[in-house]
């Protein structure tokens, strides 16, 4: 093929392509799923920084009330309430907690050193309960720690998934809030004990 | 060839529906969306047949076409009028095709499927008959076609297409000549020729 067949050939495409047809109506209204889409409510973007602060204010709970539970523990009463003993109880047995927020947040070593101290501290003021008592505490414990670790093995599959980081935030906050009713009642036990 | 784009020179806008067009998008851009259907009714066979013609599967340009006005409705904001709402969206239907056979290995499989769902061939001849050349299209390769479709298809100009597909002006001519040596083999063999 010489050059101006060529040419000619090229110029035969070019006009071909230009009586293409430009518009192609879609065999369906692509409208109602663009309408949906954009009049859906917007979701909240979740800042890694209200993250970063809820690990930081998950620590600081964790690491005061640590502290608060160990002043009002080894502070107050404890020589003059004799610890109840342990084989008038069943044993407490509690699971290892992760402190995991996904893949792009940990809690790191400080909330564990922090909770495997107010986990001490628990199991410590848990003896000084009633049996009865004990046991329902024990309960509560057991099931929110349940909850943390299947929270934990979900987060494991989908590290990222807002929701489970925020459904192991607010559970990690029940599990305190439980610590320190547990040492309200254990305060109370020696006060009535003290008199 | 082309020099601007279709849709600039295109003469079904005319002025009053110019103006409607600008107060349609003014109300968009106030989250109107009945003022957005009206865009939407008035551009979307251009953007789906832009979409199908670099896709070359209907499947994916409907979805391109539809995320290409979802696009369009976020960024709104940034339109400031500087080319016709027309070419604007073109560009967020080519970043939208572009984005996800970036994502899609389908492209692979779209090619697999024409070849095994083409039709016997007829000739172009002088009658007109441009079937043929729709299909020698979608047997180019991507680069080939997305450029051999937005310059000879949609007339935009090589300096445009680059800008639209994020090559250079070369590149962008390079492409098409590709494109007229692989078109102009496939036309021959559907002629009979070779």
């Amino acid at each position: 093929m010489s050059d101006n067949e060529r040419n000619e050939f090229d110029d035969e495409i070019m006009q071909a392509a230009g009586k293409l047809a430009t518009a192609v109506a879609p065999a369906r209204d692509l409208w109602p799923g663009i309408e949906a889409a954009i009049t859906a409510p917007a979701r909240p973007q979740r800042s890694v920084w209200n993250s970063v602060w809820a690990q930081a204010a998950a620590v600081l709970l964790l690491v005061g009330g640590s502290s608060g539970l160990t002043y009002l523990a080894m502070g107050g009463a404890t020589s003059t309430l004799p610890p109840q003993s342990a084989g008038t109880g069943p044993q407490l047995v509690f699971e290892p907690v992760s402190g995991s927020f996904g893949s792009q947040y940990n809690l790191g070593s400080e909330f564990q050193v922090a909770h495997n101290e107010l986990d001490a501290k628990l199991a410590e003021q848990l003896r000084q309960l009633p049996p009865e008592t004990r046991s329902d505490v024990q309960k509560n414990v057991n099931t929110i720690r349940e909850a943390i670790r299947e929270i934990n093995i979900a987060l494991a599959a989908e590290p990222d998934n807002v929701l489970l980081q925020e459904l192991l935030l607010s559970t990690y906050r029940e599990e305190m809030d439980l610590m320190i009713k547990v040492d309200g009642l254990a305060s109370e036990v020696m006060r009535r004990n003290d008199i | 060839m082309a020099t601007g784009s279709a849709f600039d020179e295109a003469p079904v806008v005319t002025d009053q529906a110019a103006i409607d067009e600008s107060h349609w998008v003014e109300r968009a851009k106030q989250a109107d969306t009945a003022a957005f259907e009206k865009l939407y009714r008035r551009h979307v066979d251009k953007v789906y047949g832009l979409c199908l013609r670099m896709t070359g599967n209907a499947a994916e340009a409907e979805d391109c076409a539809q995320e290409a006005f979802i696009q369009a409705w976020t960024k709104l904001g940034k339109f400031r009028g500087d080319s016709s709402f027309a070419t604007w969206i073109h560009r967020v239907a080519v970043n939208s095709v572009l984005g996800r056979m970036r994502k899609s290995r389908r492209e692979q499989d779209r090619i697999r499927a024409v070849n095994e769902i083409a039709p016997a061939r007829e000739s172009i001849g002088d009658s007109g008959n441009l079937q043929d050349m729709e299909i020698a299209i979608n047997e180019l390769p991507s680069g080939a076609r997305h450029v051999f479709v937005l310059h000879a298809v949609y007339g935009y100009s090589h300096d445009e297409t680059g800008n639209m597909l994020g090559i250079a002006v070369g590149t962008s001519k390079a492409q098409l000549h590709r494109a007229k040596r692989l078109l102009s083999q496939q036309l021959k063999v559907a002629n009979g020729e070779i």
